[in-house]
């Protein structure tokens, strides 16, 4: 049998169905907190960030707009809290690779996840707009469109975001490989 | 040497696979005497699929968890009483008013030993025709509660021979709410539910018991044949504790 799509579930969360929303819970908790984990590089932040996007949802259910798509919605709650996150610890700015420690436990840092770790770093040395972009397009698997709704951004912005954010990783990884 | 940016955007659109026909051909002779375009677009590629290829990370697994159990118990509206409050803006005076324009209302009386015979009729009839209930059933008395579990106004109105307790309520919660009075003339006589359904009420001599959640409205009808003095005592029960009492009072005439 399917599963109802995100806005029927939304409509039976309106009217207090809370297994509706742990069926939304299962379903974009792994996006969410991957997104909140790219944009903060800490998964005790990402967690934190994941938890209260969908306490968010839950407690604005009537001011969701079913004319967009829920995706949007709660992508977008998660990238904002994930910038709140950011200024709060006063990491609006980015950082330099020097800076940027590696939240994981020892036996993660296998030679093979090497160019994934240069890759988080990487990422955590351009500015969260640039991120962010970064992280719907390539993590997340959004289209231009989806992300410029995400965002509310033109289209346009959103390409002019991505295309500089891969020339600044794509220097950065550079500068990496040097090192 | 430099990109020009426009190639440089066309490569990247080419990569992400949204480019024009007539704009793919336009790079592809640019990078037919670039090699420094063509660098540029392997290593673009070559960026775009190790993004591509990150894998996701599983959030721990205890968060649906930690997720689930932190939700309020009701939608949020209902979590405090000071959030409630604006819930609570119509005027209870409309309530009969409403209900003559056409509001469908849910009638219930789960188990009573007191209903007479035509109780729904009467209790219909009386508010149906009802154009304006504070002309037809002025307060006497009325409470208001700011409880954590409990929030809102009950208003006793007099229609003689009916008297109306009229609750408009919210609750964190299930509420028990036992209504007792001791005058035995005065017998359970209606109860009725505006634009809401899932209370449940069962009369007995002398004593109401009504049990629901979250916000309702409903009122409660007794006969009071000869418009006697009545006293109305009010408990209300979360989990089986008290957490508020009242009392509501009608002189008689």
């Amino acid at each position: 049998m399917n599963e109802p799509d995100d806005t029927t579930l939304m409509e039976q969360c309106t009217k207090g169905d809370r297994q509706a929303f742990e069926t939304l819970l299962i379903r974009y908790e792994k996006p969410v907190y991957n997104a909140a984990y790219r944009m903060l590089h800490s998964r005790d932040d990402a967690q934190d960030v994941t938890q209260t996007v969908f306490l968010k949802v839950y407690e604005n259910l009537d001011q969701y707009d079913p004319r967009y798509r829920f995706f949007s919605w709660i992508y977008r709650i998660a990238l904002n809290e994930s910038v709140n996150v950011l200024k709060k610890a006063n990491r609006l700015e980015p950082l330099d690779t020097e800076t940027i420690s590696d939240t994981r436990g020892p036996e993660q840092q296998a030679a093979s996840e090497q160019l994934s770790k240069s890759v988080q770093t990487a990422l955590m040395t351009i500015k969260p707009d640039y991120r962010s972009v970064v992280v719907l397009k390539h993590f997340l698997g959004c289209s231009y469109s989806e992300i410029s709704e995400i965002l509310e951004v033109p289209e346009k912005t959103v390409k002019s975001r991505l295309y500089t954010a891969r020339q600044l990783l794509k220097e950065q990884l550079e500068r990496d490989g040097k090192d | 040497m430099a990109i020009d940016e426009k190639y440089t955007a066309l490569i990247n659109a080419d990569i992400d696979g949204d480019i024009p026909a007539d704009e793919q051909a336009e790079l592809a002779a640019f990078l037919a005497e670039s090699e420094a375009g063509q660098a540029l677009q392997a290593e673009l590629r070559d960026l775009c699929s190790t993004l591509d290829g990150e894998e996701m990370l599983d959030p721990p697994p205890h968060m649906k968890h930690v997720v689930m159990n932190s939700l309020p118990k009701a939608p949020a509206e209902t979590e405090s009483p000071g959030f409630l409050r604006p819930l609570f803006a119509v005027p209870a005076l409309r309530y009969a008013a409403t209900f003559a324009a056409g509001v469908v209302m849910a009638i219930m009386i789960v188990d009573s030993g007191q209903v007479q015979q035509h109780a729904f009729d009467d209790v219909t009839g009386l508010v149906g025709t009802m154009s304006d209930v504070s002309d037809l059933a002025p307060s006497v008395d009325s409470t208001i509660i700011h409880k954590a579990d409990v929030a809102g106004t009950i208003t006793l109105r007099r229609a003689d021979p009916i008297v109306i307790i009229d609750f408009d309520l919210s609750t964190k919660g299930p509420i028990d709410i036992v209504a007792t009075y001791d005058d035995k003339t005065v017998w359970f006589n209606g109860f009725a539910q505006l634009e809401s359904t899932g209370t449940s009420i069962s009369a007995n001599n002398g004593q109401i018991r009504i049990h629901f959640e979250g916000k309702r409205r409903y009122a409660v009808y007794l006969h009071n044949a000869d418009s006697r003095k009545l006293s109305i005592n009010l408990q209300f029960f979360s989990n089986g504790e008290s957490v508020h009492e009242a009392v509501l009072e009608y002189e008689g005439t």
